[in-house]
C-alpha cells in the first residue's frame, strides 16, 4: 500500500501532470484549485517525510551512501561557506563601525560583529549558500535519476530507494550544516576583525576577549545546532522536489529550480520560528 | 587528496572550531577553572543578571550564578556568583558587594572590595556583606533636592542684592549717618579740622612737657629743694639701676676694696658722699690696670625697710660709680653697680653696712644688666650670660 502511494507522489502515474511542479501551483498562480494543490503538496512532503525516517531507523543502513554525501555537502561545499562567511564578517564589520561610531558606541564593535556572526548571520548564511549549491545538486540528480527513470530502477531490485537515495543525502545535510556554520562563523570572525584591524589596530586576541565579553552558552551552541533543521529542510525538500519530478528536461530544470527556491524559503521561515523557539529555551 | 581524507580534515577543522569556541565562552563564564561561590543580598539588584560579571579590584574574576527571590516579603534578594579560586586570597569575610554600572547606562556588575588583610579568609557557599546599590532615580531624586535648595539660595542671595542695592541707594542720595559721610563734603571738612586741631594740641602738649621737665630740673636745683637732693645724695632715681647687674659676676676677684658706709656717707639713710677721697685707692688702682669688670657692691645693714634699704644700697653704689667715673680715666661700662639691700653678713660698722668694689680678670662673664628697678625685678639667674670683652690681657701686678 505504502509502495502505490509513492508512485502517485513520485509522479509516476501519467493522469495527472499538474500536480507535479509546485512552482506552476500554489505559488506562481494563485487559481481557484491553487489552494487545494498547496495543501496537497504539504500533504505529500508530509507523507515523503514519514517514508524517509522509517528509511532512517530501519536497517540496512547505507553508510557508503552517507559518506559520499558527507563529502559532497559538507568538505566540498567548505571553500563556499567560508567565503560566504568571510564576506559577511567584512561586511558587518563596516556597516557596524559606521552605525557604532555614530552612536558613540565604537568600542562595542567586537561584541556586535560577533554577536551577529555567531547569532545569526553565520547559520542563516551558512543555510542559504548551502541551500543553492546542495539543494540544486540534490534536486538536479535526483530529478534526472527520476526522468530516466533509474529510480524506478532502484525499487525493481529491491532496494528502497528512500534508504538509498534520499536519507543518506538529508542525514549529510542535518550532520553537516553546523559544522559548515562552525566554519562561516569562524571566517566571518577573522575576516571582521581584519576589516577592523585595517581601520584601527587591534590584537585578534583583544578582539575575541572583548567579543566574546559576557557570551554564554546560550549565544553559541543553539544558533549553530539550529542549522541542522536548516539541513534538515534543505535536504527534505531537495529530495522530495527531485524525485516527484515529471516530463523530461524541462522537469529536471523545474525541480531544482524549485529546490533552491522552496528550500531557501524554507529556511528563513524556520528561521524565523527557530530563533523566537531558541529565545524561549535559553534565554 | 582522498575523499574520506578530505572529509576527515573538514570534520576536524569544524570540531576544532566547536571546541575553541566553547573553550573561549566557557573561560568567560569560569566553568573550567575551579572556582568557589559566595553569596551576597541585596534589596534590590537594580537589573543585575545571572551570568553578569564579578570584578575584584576591577577585575573579571567570576560570574553571577543566580540570582534567587525571596520566599517572604521581609528577606532579601540573595545573589550567588562563581569566583575564581585566585581571589581567594583577597577576598575576606569582611569585603563588601556591591552592584555597579559600567558608565551611565551600562550593564550592571557586581563589586567585591578587598578585604582586611588580618580577617579570616572565605569558605565556599559563605555570605558576604552588601552595599546597597547607587539607582539612578536615587540620583535623580537627591539631584533634584539639591537644585530645590540651589534655587532657594539664589533666591535668597537675590533678596540680598536687593537690600544692598536698596541700601546703597540710600547711601548714594545722602541718607543716614554713612550718606552724609559719604555725600556731605562739611562732614569732611569738619573731620580735617579736627584733625589739624588735634595736631596742633598734641605738638603743644609735647613743648609743655619739655617745659614742665626744665621746670622740675630747675627746681632741684632751686633754693628750697636744693637741699633734699643733696641730702639724698642724687638727682634722678630714674638714674639708679642704669648700671646695676642682677648678680656677682662668676669666679674670684684679683682685687678687692671695702669700705664703711659710715666712713663714706654723710647719714645712715643718704647717699651723699662726705669722705670721697678715701676711694681714691680703688679709682687709681682702677685707672692704672686692666681688668674685665669691677663691680660695685654695697650692702646695708639689718635695720630698716628692706625697700628702701634696698634703694638705698643700689644709690650708694651708684653714687660711689659716678665719682670713681668722673675721677679716674678707665672704661666706665666695665663698672657695674650691685645693691644688694639688707645683708646679715654686712660688715656693720654701727649698722650702716658697707660699699666693696671688686674686680675680675678678663675673660670673666659679665652679668646681664638688671631690666628694671631693684624692688620690681626678681634676682634670677639670666639664661645667657654676656662674655666681657673689654681687655684680652691683664696688666702684670
Amino acid at each position: 500500500m505504502i509502495d502505490k502511494k509513492f508512485t502517485a507522489l513520485a509522479g509516476v502515474n501519467p493522469p495527472q501532470p499538474e500536480k507535479g511542479i509546485l512552482l506552476d501551483a500554489p505559488l506562481a498562480n494563485p487559481s481557484p484549485g491553487s489552494i487545494s494543490k498547496f495543501l496537497e503538496w504539504f500533504g505529500d512532503l508530509g507523507i515523503f517525510f514519514w517514508r524517509v525516517a522509517r528509511a532512517t531507523v530501519t536497517p540496512p543502513f547505507e553508510f557508503r551512501e552517507l559518506f559520499r554525501q558527507l563529502d559532497e555537502i559538507g568538505s566540498q561545499s567548505l571553500p563556499l561557506v567560508a567565503l560566504a562567511g568571510a564576506a559577511t564578517g567584512v561586511v558587518l564589520s563596516l556597516e557596524a563601525r559606521y552605525s557604532l561610531t555614530r552612536f558613540g558606541a565604537k568600542s562595542l564593535l567586537p561584541a556586535a560583529i560577533v554577536f551577529s556572526v555567531i547569532h545569526e548571520t553565520g547559520p542563516i548564511i551558512t543555510g542559504l549558500v548551502v541551500s543553492g549549491r546542495v539543494g540544486a545538486g540534490i534536486g538536479a540528480e535526483l530529478a534526472s535519476m527520476k526522468v530516466t527513470e533509474q529510480i524506478d530502477a532502484v525499487e525493481a531490485s529491491a532496494v528502497n530507494p528512500y534508504k538509498l537515495l534520499a536519507v543518506p543525502r538529508i542525514l549529510a545535510c542535518i550532520l553537516m550544516l553546523p559544522l559548515l556554520t562552525l566554519a562561516a562563523d569562524l571566517c566571518g570572525l577573522v575576516m571582521g576583525w581584519v576589516a577592523q584591524a585595517l581601520v584601527e589596530p587591534l590584537s585578534f586576541h583583544q578582539f575575541i576577549n572583548s567579543g566574546f565579553k559576557g557570551a554564554d552558552f546560550n549565544d553559541f551552541l543553539p544558533p549553530t545546532f539550529k542549522t541542522a533543521v536548516f539541513g534538515l529542510i534543505i535536504g527534505l525538500i531537495a529530495c522530495f522536489q527531485g524525485m516527484r519530478t515529471q516530463g523530461g528536461a524541462a522537469g529536471v530544470g523545474r525541480a531544482a529550480t524549485s529546490s533552491v527556491v522552496l528550500s531557501s524559503l524554507f529556511v528563513i521561515l524556520a528561521d524565523v520560528v527557530l530563533v523566537k523557539l531558541i529565545l524561549i529555551f535559553f534565554p | 587528496m582522498s575523499r574520506a581524507a578530505r572529509l576527515g580534515a573538514f570534520i576536524v577543522l569544524t570540531m576544532a572550531i566547536l571546541v575553541a569556541g566553547v573553550f573561549i565562552i566557557g573561560s568567560k563564564q569560569y566553568l573550567f577553572s575551579s572556582t568557589y561561590q559566595l553569596k551576597a543580598q541585596f534589596d534590590n539588584v537594580v537589573g543585575l543578571d545571572a551570568g553578569g560579571d564579578v570584578r575584584v579590584g576591577g577585575v573579571h574574576s567570576g560570574t553571577v550564578r543566580d540570582i534567587v527571590l525571596p520566599h517572604t516579603p521581609g528577606e532579601k534578594v540573595t545573589v550567588v556568583m562563581d569566583l575564581s579560586k585566585s581571589t581567594h586570597e583577597i577576598i575576606k569575610q569582611d569585603s563588601v558587594a556591591s552592584i555597579e554600572t559600567e558608565g551611565l547606562l551600562g550593564n550592571q556588575y557586581l563589586a567585591i572590595s578587598f578585604g582586611s588583610a588580618g580577617k579570616a579568609d572565605v569558605r565556599n557557599g559563605d555570605m558576604i556583606a552588601s552595599q546597597p546599590p547607587l539607582e539612578m532615580s536615587d540620583l535623580f531624586k537627591k539631584t533634584s533636592g539639591i537644585l530645590d535648595s540651589s534655587q532657594q539660595a539664589i533666591q535668597n542671595a537675590t533678596r540680598a542684592a536687593a537690600n544692598l542695592q536698596s541700601i546703597s541707594a540710600k547711601i548714594d542720595g545722602g541718607q543716614g549717618t554713612v550718606g552724609a559721610l559719604v555725600n556731605d563734603k562739611q562732614v569732611y571738612s569738619n573731620l580735617q579740622q579736627t584733625t589739624a586741631t588735634m595736631n596742633d594740641t598734641m605738638t603743644r602738649a609735647q613743648a609743655g612737657v619739655t617745659d614742665f621737665q626744665e621746670n622740675m630740673e630747675a627746681l632741684k636745683h632751686n633754693f628750697f629743694l636744693r637741699g633734699y637732693f643733696k641730702n639724698r645724695g642724687y638727682e634722678d632715681s630714674a638714674e639708679l639701676a642704669k648700671n646695676e647687674i642682677e648678680r656677682l659676676p662668676q669666679g674670684t676677684p684679683t682685687k678687692e676694696f671695702t669700705y664703711s658706709a659710715k666712713q663714706l656717707f654723710d647719714k645712715q639713710d643718704s647717699a651723699k658722699l662726705k669722705n670721697q677721697k678715701s676711694l681714691n685707692a680703688g679709682g687709681e688702682f682702677l685707672a692704672n690696670n686692666q681688668f674685665g669688670i669691677a663691680v660695685i657692691v654695697a650692702s646695708a645693714g639689718m635695720e630698716g625697710d628692706t625697700q628702701k634699704e634696698l634703694v638705698l644700697t643700689e644709690a650708694w653704689a651708684m653714687v660711689v660709680r659716678e665719682y670713681l667715673v668722673e675721677n679716674f680715666g678707665f672704661d666706665d661700662s666695665q663698672l657695674k653697680t650691685l645693691g644688694m639691700g639688707k645683708q646679715t653678713d654686712a660688715k656693720s660698722d654701727g649698722g650702716w653696712g658697707t660699699v666693696q668694689i671688686f674686680i675680675y680678670p678678663a675673660g670673666t662673664e659679665i652679668p646681664p644688666t638688671k631690666q628694671a628697678h631693684a624692688g620690681l625685678a626678681s634676682k634670677t639667674v639670666p639664661d645667657q650670660p654676656v662674655q666681657a670683652v673689654a681687655a684680652t690681657a691683664p696688666k702684670p701686678q
